[in-house]
């Protein structure tokens, strides 16, 4: 899938432009944007694994009900993606396992 | 952190409701779970036949931040990225804050909004597969594209409005088909309720076609419609409409790479023999909207089930005022309409909060009652056909309620 902002390219373009890291990979986004955003923009959808069968998952719902985009970002399990807004330097990773939960006091 | 009113959901509702407690002196909190405030109206993007003719374009970002902006204003607090996770009494609201763990308040306006519902379609699971919700937000709100190839599953007012917003986004959107008839889908996949339901949104069509639907629907609807529908696209805005085809199966090995379609019948059956396959990178499900109740339980509301209205809801008198004292509602909480009616119901909530509290004079409370209804006139779209039979339902067993001895002052 082609890397593509849409309609309203001026909105996206007064944001500031930032690296990330996705398993590994140096990528670009708008600092600001949900994590989950700047990775569509990117053309990566499957942001995590199944625990349990290890089946890709990605975005469902889009604004955090239904926790199937978590990630590991920066350390801290679990973070949703749709949530989680992107900044520099930020590092993202499939989740390996269930968190805590612990991440929730610490957002 | 203390305040007169914590206000749950920064969405059209809570901020309204911000709005008119801060004029009043009221100091306001109003908190999130979002990034920022706007609720869904920050998504929403789309014309609106009852606005005046110069301007008919709805934009939910920019009534958002003029609201926000209102709100802020006066004085009103927002906190965002936040969840509730326990209320005490008199009340105590905890909070996932870093730095406020706690707000002392003495009253509380629930304006959670709702959730969708899930509708499960075998692969449903995959990469690929959104929500109509998803689908929005991640077009119109942050600007990217979900997918390149689309096919909607579930026709209905919300998920038609996304696929014409999807599509002047320059996605390609192949069409609109009904879900695999199940236990769980219901009458999301009967051609004939789907077709009377689409009645309610005919005028938001310029297609001439849909229109001549429209009308059509509104009369009654024979098996012989339903079968000209087989020979017969309807077309909204360009985009093929199906309303005799279901998808059966999402199919893709790592994320969606094709969907399986089969016919319908005029009553809402698989039909045997005719099977299609279709590219597609991305599928958009659409199973509706459900009242987000949970906040409720946290203070014990009662809760009623009134399906007209969307489903489980807290009971609630036509003030909005609920079976605790001092907790209100306002939005989808208490059923599934749009954001005008949310609004205005924002506005009633405040008001009968500020009316217990002898703030304002019940005049007043009344004018923004009849505001509600009015709100509820010029929607454009009806997401609940017997909604107003749902609310009288609503009333009656607030009456109920009360006359069983379980008054609230």
């Amino acid at each position: 899938m082609k890397p593509v902002n849409l309609t309203n390219q001026v909105e996206v373009e007064q944001l500031k432009k930032v690296s990330f890291i996705f398993n590994g990979k140096c990528l670009t986004g708008y600092k600001g944007q949900p994590i989950a955003a700047a990775l569509f923009a990117n053309g990566i959808r499957t942001i995590r694994y199944c625990e349990v069968t290890g089946e890709p998952r990605g975005i469902f719902c889009g604004i955090g009900h239904c926790f199937e985009c978590r990630a590991t970002v920066n350390g801290i399990p679990s973070k949703r993606t749709c949530l989680t807004l992107l900044e520099e330097g930020m590092i993202v990773s499939s989740d390996k396992k269930i968190g805590s939960g612990a991440d929730f006091y610490e957002s | 952190m203390k305040v007169d009113v914590v206000i749950i959901g920064a969405g059209p509702a809570g901020i309204v409701s911000s709005i008119e407690l801060a004029k009043r002196g009221l100091k306001t909190v109003v908190i999130d779970e979002y990034f920022k405030p706007g609720g869904r109206l920050l998504g929403q993007l789309y014309e609106d036949p009852n606005l005046p003719k110069e301007n008919r374009q709805w934009n939910g970002k920019v009534i958002a931040s003029q609201l926000i902006d209102e709100a802020v204003a006066l004085g009103v607090t927002f906190i965002c990225q936040t969840t509730v996770w326990k209320i005490e009494e008199s009340f105590i609201v905890y909070i996932t804050d870093k730095d406020i763990k706690e707000i002392h308040a003495k009253s509380i306006i629930l304006a959670t909004g709702a959730l969708e519902k899930a509708l499960p379609v075998p692969g449903w699971t995959k990469v690929g597969v959104i929500s109509v919700g998803a689908a929005q937000t991640f077009t119109n709100l942050h600007n990217v594209k979900v997918g390149e190839r689309i096919l909607f599953v579930g026709i209905d007012p919300l998920s038609i409005s996304v696929a014409i917003e999807m599509k002047n986004s320059g996605i390609d959107v192949l069409g609109m088909v009904l879900p695999t008839p199940s236990t769980l889908s219901g009458f999301k996949s009967d051609p004939k309720t789907i077709l009377e339901s689409l009645a309610l949104v005919s005028n938001l069509a310029p297609n001439k076609l849909f229109r001549f639907f429209g009308k059509f629907v509104k009369g009654k609807i024979s098996s012989i419609t339903l079968s000209i529908l087989k020979y017969n696209l309807i077309k909204i805005n360009g985009i093929p409409i199906f309303l005799r085809k279901a998808v059966t199966e999402i199919n893709g090995v790592h994320e969606v790479e094709s969907v399986t379609i089969r016919e319908l019948s005029t009553k809402g059956e698989i039909m045997q023999g005719k099977v299609e396959t279709l590219v597609v990178d991305t599928v958009c499900i659409s199973g509706g909207l459900l009242p987000l109740v949970d906040s409720t339980q946290l203070v014990n509301c009662k809760l009623v089930d009134i399906p007209e209205i969307g489903g489980i809801v807290p009971l609630h008198n036509k003030y909005l005022k609920t079976t605790v004292n001092g907790v209100y509602v306002a939005g989808n909480i208490t059923g599934i309409e749009g954001a005008k009616v949310a609004m205005a119901q924002g506005k009633l909530a405040a008001l009968s909060l500020l009316n217990d509290l002898q703030l304002v004079e019940q005049a007043e409370l009344l004018e923004a009652y009849d505001l509600v209804e009015e709100a509820r006139k010029a929607s454009p779209i009806l997401f609940q056909p017997d909604i107003r039979k749902g609310r009288n339902i609503m009333q009656e067993k607030w009456e109920e309620y009360c006359a069983s001895g379980s008054v609230v002052s």
